[in-house]
Order: C-alpha cells, then sequence, then structure tokens
C-alpha cells in the first residue's frame, strides 16, 4: 500500500528521472490523475517481477534520503546519477529505468531475455487509455497521440510552442 | 503553470459577492420577505463578504435554514469558497454558479424579457422565464445569409409556419414577449454529429434548440458573421472572440444554451415540466423522406445546457441540467415509478440504441428509447440539488424547478494552459442524457466532453470559432 508521502517521493524521484517538472507530473488541480495509475502500478509490478516486495518502497526511501541530503545538497543530476548506480543493484535500477518508460510511454515494459536464436527485446504493454494519451513522449514530440488532438484545426500550419512549456523546466 | 487556481486572491471573490449581494433587486412578493432572509452560508460565501454583511448573512443564514439565495442575476464569474481551493471544492464552487445561472435564467420574465422582479423563480407556472426571450439559432442565420433583425426586432412569423392559424396561437404565451407575436421554431430532431433521435415514452421525437443572449447575439450580428461572406471578411484580420462576462464592469458576456423539450399528453404529467407553446417544425433538410409540417403543441423542458464565456474562464463554463424523471442510472435500481426516457418493464430494449433509421420526426409513433445514465451524478452535486430543491419549495411550495436538477458542470482547471488549449477540463467527461445520449462514457475523442468537442469549433471558413459550432450556420 502507498501513502501521501509515497506519492510525494514518487513524483519527485520521477521529475528527476524524467526531466519534467513536478508540477507537470502532479498539476495543481488534476483531474486526470495519471498519477495515482502509475503509483499502484509501480509498486505492484515492480513487487511482482523482481520478488521483493519492498523494492519499490525502498526506492522511495533511498530518493528521499537522497533529496533530503543537506551536506552536501544534491541537484537533480546528482540525484538522478546516485539512483541509476550499479551499486543499487540490477533489480533496483531496472525498477527506476521503468519507472522512466512507464512515464514516458503511458506503458509497462517487460524485457524479454537473449536467447540462442533472438537478441533481448522489449516489450510493453499500455497501462490504460488514460495512460496511452498521458505519455510524456507526445509531450516531449509537442505533438500528440494518433487519435487524441487537443490541438485546434489547423494547429499544422503553425509553429509547435516552446518545449520548455511542454516540461515545465 | 495553473496560475489561475493558486492563488485564490486571483478569484476576486470580495468583489464578486458583494457585486451580487449588491445587485439583489427590490423585492416586493409575498415571500420575498422571506428570501430577503435567507442567507448565504450554505456554501460558505460569508467567509468572503465584508464584515458587516458576513454578520448579516450568517443571522438571515440561520434563521432560514442556510438556504441559498434566489436571484434574477446572472452571476458573472465564479467564486471560490476554500483557500487553498482543491478541485473538488472548486467543483462544488462551479456547480453553485451552475444553479445560480439556472435560476437567474428561469425566472419570470416582463413583456420586454428581463427578469421580473415582482415575481420569485416558480411563481408564474407556464409563464415566460427569461432565457425564452433570447435569439434561437435559426433567427439569426437567416436564408442566404440576410442580416437578422436586431436583437428585439424579431416578430414575424416564422416562413415555414405560415400554414398556421395565427389565431390558434394561445395569446400571452412566453414568446409574446422578446421576440415578438408567435412562438419560435423548434425544429431539430437530431442531436450532434447526427448521433440519432431521442424517442420519448409516447413515441415521439424529442426537439431541441439552440439559443444565445444579447451579448452574443450582437457580436455575431455587429461583425456579420452570420453569413459566409462576412465571416471570410471578418477572418481575414481576426480571430472570433465572444465578449466575456466581466465583474470589473459588471457586464453579462456571452452566453449560449441548448434545450430539450418532450410533447406534453399522454404519459406526460404536464404539471411536473415548464412547459411552453411551441411551433414544431418537421425540417425536411434534417432527414431524407420527411415531408414539411407546422403544428402548435404545448412542450415540456427535459434538459437544458448553459454555456458562459467568463473572463477567467475563456474555454466557457459548460452547465447541464436535466429533468429529474429523464433516465435512471446504469447499474442503479430505478428510483422512480416511470421515467421520460425508460421503461423499466421492457427488459430486453437495447440500452442507450439510437432507434433504426429512416429517422422520421413526423411519425406517429416510433419505439420509444431505452435511455440510462453512464455517469452517475456525484454525491455532492446530488446534495447541493437537494439543498437548492429546498430553497426553490422554500420560495414557491408548488415550483415546478424541483422537478430539475444539476447533473454537473464542467470547468477549465488550468485556463492558461499553453499546451492545452482546452485548459484540463473537470470532469473530463459530461453529457447530458438528452443532448448527448448516445456518447457518454469516458473514452476519450469518443464520449462527450464539452469543452473537448467544442475547442474544435471552427466557422465555415475553418478557422477556430470560439467554442461555439453555431457560426456554422451561416449561409
Amino acid at each position: 500500500m502507498s501513502s501521501n508521502n509515497d506519492m510525494d517521493n514518487f513524483i519527485a524521484l520521477s521529475a528527476v528521472l524524467t526531466g519534467f517538472n513536478a508540477n507537470i507530473l502532479r498539476p495543481f488541480l488534476d483531474p486526470v490523475d495519471i498519477k495515482s495509475e502509475y503509483l499502484q502500478v509501480f509498486f505492484t509490478r515492480i513487487a511482482e517481477e523482481s520478488g521483493d516486495p519492498k523494492l519499490a518502497t525502498n526506492i522511495l526511501a533511498k530518493f528521499a534520503q537522497l533529496n533530503g541530503q543537506t551536506n552536501p545538497k544534491l541537484n537533480d543530476q546528482q540525484i538522478g546519477e546516485e539512483m541509476l548506480a550499479p551499486a543499487n543493484g540490477a533489480n533496483f535500477v531496472l525498477a527506476c529505468r521503468k519507472l522512466i518508460f512507464m512515464w514516458y510511454s503511458g506503458a509497462w515494459p517487460t524485457i524479454i531475455p537473449a536467447s540462442a536464436t533472438a537478441p533481448e527485446t522489449t516489450v510493453s504493454e499500455i497501462i490504460s487509455a488514460k495512460s496511452y494519451t498521458c505519455g510524456l513522449v507526445w509531450q516531449v514530440m509537442q505533438s500528440h497521440p494518433m487519435g487524441d488532438s487537443n490541438f485546434r484545426y489547423g494547429y499544422w500550419a503553425k509553429a509547435p510552442i516552446p518545449l520548455s512549456d511542454y516540461t515545465g523546466n | 503553470m495553473h496560475g489561475q487556481w493558486t492563488d485564490n486572491k486571483d478569484r476576486e471573490p470580495q468583489g464578486t459577492l458583494d457585486q451580487q449581494v449588491r445587485s439583489q433587486p427590490p423585492l416586493k412578493h409575498r415571500y420575498h420577505a422571506r428570501l430577503a432572509l435567507i442567507g448565504l452560508a450554505a456554501c460558505s460565501l460569508s467567509a468572503s463578504l465584508p464584515a458587516q454583511e458576513a454578520s448579516q448573512a450568517e443571522h438571515a443564514g440561520a434563521a432560514a435554514d442556510s438556504l441559498p439565495q434566489l436571484s434574477s442575476t446572472i452571476p458573472l464569474e465564479v467564486t471560490s469558497t476554500v483557500n487553498p481551493p482543491t478541485l473538488e471544492s472548486l467543483q462544488h464552487d462551479f456547480d453553485v454558479f451552475s444553479w445560480q445561472s439556472f435560476i437567474a435564467l428561469n425566472w419570470p420574465a416582463t413583456d420586454d424579457g428581463q427578469p421580473n422582479n415582482n415575481m420569485v423563480i416558480g411563481q408564474d407556472p407556464g409563464g415566460p422565464v427569461v432565457w425564452q426571450g433570447w435569439r434561437e439559432s435559426r433567427s439569426i442565420f437567416l436564408p442566404g445569409g440576410a442580416q437578422p433583425p436586431a436583437w428585439g426586432d424579431n416578430s414575424s412569423v416564422p416562413e415555414a409556419c405560415q400554414s398556421v392559424d395565427p389565431s390558434s396561437i394561445p395569446p400571452g404565451t412566453i414568446y409574446l414577449t422578446q421576440v415578438g407575436k408567435t412562438p419560435d421554431v423548434l425544429d431539430e430532431s437530431e442531436e450532434p454529429f447526427e448521433t440519432g433521435p431521442l424517442i420519448d415514452q409516447n413515441g415521439q421525437y424529442t426537439r431541441f434548440e439552440i439559443l444565445t443572449n444579447e451579448a452574443m447575439f450582437n457580436y455575431v450580428r455587429d461583425n456579420q458573421l452570420y453569413s459566409k461572406a462576412g465571416q471570410q471578411t471578418f477572418d481575414k484580420d481576426n480571430e472570433v472572440g465572444f465578449p466575456s462576462s466581466a465583474t470589473a464592469t459588471n457586464t453579462v458576456g456571452s452566453i449560449m444554451l441548448k434545450a430539450a423539450w418532450i410533447k406534453m399528453g399522454g404519459n406526460y404529467d404536464e404539471t411536473k415540466y415548464h412547459t411552453s407553446y411551441a411551433l414544431v417544425y418537421n425540417n425536411p433538410a434534417e432527414q431524407p423522406g420527411v415531408t414539411a409540417d407546422c403544428s402548435l403543441e404545448k412542450v415540456g423542458l427535459v434538459g437544458f445546457h448553459i454555456a458562459h464565456k467568463t473572463k477567467k474562464e475563456p474555454q466557457w463554463v459548460w452547465s447541464t441540467f436535466e429533468h429529474v424523471a429523464n433516465v435512471p442510472t446504469q447499474g442503479e435500481a430505478p428510483q422512480l415509478s416511470a421515467y421520460n426516457f425508460y421503461n423499466a418493464s421492457c427488459t430486453d430494449c437495447p440500452v442507450n440504441e439510437p432507434p433504426a433509421r429512416p429517422w422520421n420526426p413526423a411519425n406517429p409513433h416510433t419505439p420509444p428509447s431505452q435511455i440510462e445514465r453512464v455517469i452517475p451524478i456525484s454525491a455532492d452535486t446530488r446534495a447541493l440539488n437537494d439543498l437548492y430543491h429546498r430553497a426553490l419549495t422554500a420560495a414557491e411550495p408548488d415550483s415546478v424547478w424541483v422537478n430539475y436538477e444539476l447533473v454537473s458542470t464542467q470547468w477549465p482547471t488550468n485556463a492558461e494552459s499553453k499546451t492545452d488549449p482546452t485548459g484540463v477540463p473537470a470532469p473530463s467527461f459530461l453529457a447530458n442524457t438528452t443532448l448527448e445520449t448516445y456518447i457518454q462514457g469516458q473514452v476519450r475523442q469518443t464520449s462527450s466532453s464539452c469543452m473537448a468537442c467544442h475547442n474544435n469549433a471552427s466557422d465555415t471558413t475553418g478557422k477556430p470559432s470560439d467554442f461555439t459550432y453555431l457560426l456554422q450556420r451561416a449561409q
């Protein structure tokens, strides 16, 4: 089970790993609320796939420790490097990478190991109809998912707005 | 980002409330003394009032069981009552705005279409109410792109209904006030995007109309947007932008309405509906095989959209009301013995499906639609409906308006968003079972969302038309 504190750390960690501002990932008023769906999926799938029911909690705790460090104070780049450091363990790092994948694609990735006849591959499943339209990849592209656009008729004739308006940074 | 709602000071709560309190009309009716005592405390509005007024409101609220005030004044802006606001608190505030708007628009009207402040809402059943003096779309976008008559100067009998004997039109109908000597024509028997007609329990087609208020109408007329040629000229140097309501100048901006009506009689007790006489026209242009015909009918209101452009909500505020007996909610046991668009005894009727083609509103009887509400009305909105129903009953014990309920209000949570011109609406989906019957649900770009849909609206040149499709009716 997750808590409000988990959500705070989940959003802050996600902001560090995705490069998006936390206010974009968790708007002040959020009728879409994809973050709650993602947090639930993150806890559930990481526990299932790693076999460690505490791994997701440990990841958020590690982030909270790094984020709260004051001497020296770490910037986002440094925190991100610490979170993805091999010393944290393969499952830990892979879980962080899957978190990035989830935010960008709206899908959850599964890695199929290489076999004698095929290289390692990653397959993914869209988490929900809502997550499909919420993938950050569309915002980085300054575009929209196929079949879903809030742009007004004729938008294609105008230059896209700056990337910084999408990322919040 | 999100600047609109992060700072509550930006909502101008005191100015808005001040204005609402000061602008209350003089009360003369027998219920007015009681109404004057009805406070604002129900929605914590007194927290934003100046001290003296707040004290009076608290006192009055305590004396009158905290019922909301009923006013003929159209609210100009939404007042945030919680600081810092939340999604839930703002939804409530917007729902209050919707109810205040509904009451003001359905206030009894004088002969010139203004609110009759010698009456209270519900006091004059079947009488004219304010919005029924507004301009129906067919009287704005005329054949050949002709200039429509000025506001208040639309008195001719519609050409399509010349066959109706003028002497048979009951005197004193609501339309004798603003529009002229005849009712407008109800000729729309389909819902948007040709999703299909809605058939009532008498086997009759539900009829629809779209109206604009004076500010919106004048913008169309003054800029010659009523014709294709006028739109082409206008669009060369401009983009359509209807005037917004503004508290600073105390001006009502653009308001657009959609109304759904059913013919009275048969299974329907007309004392439970707001009724009107109307010329009902079968329009051969709508469906192949339909023969033009016009008849005078008594109709009852079953659906009501209000779209209001305010300064803080350039995506407009979208309020939708329904008759309480329209439909049951999907997955819940029917609460009423009879509905307008649902028959509990029909267990094999296809639910939420349009009738088979061909569609012809002239048919003497079409199998009734079997409709359920897909998204339930929220608990908070239901509680607010109960509160306003009690206030309406307190004002007029036999008020027909207690038979109408707010479904919800859609509003922009981030009106200033640069990446989303819809302003990230809340709730994400909203449908009226009489107006978006067959597109209820929660699938983006498919299910009904007022703002997501109207964001795509353009005029006949293809340029954005500020959240209204009406301009596409220009000839």
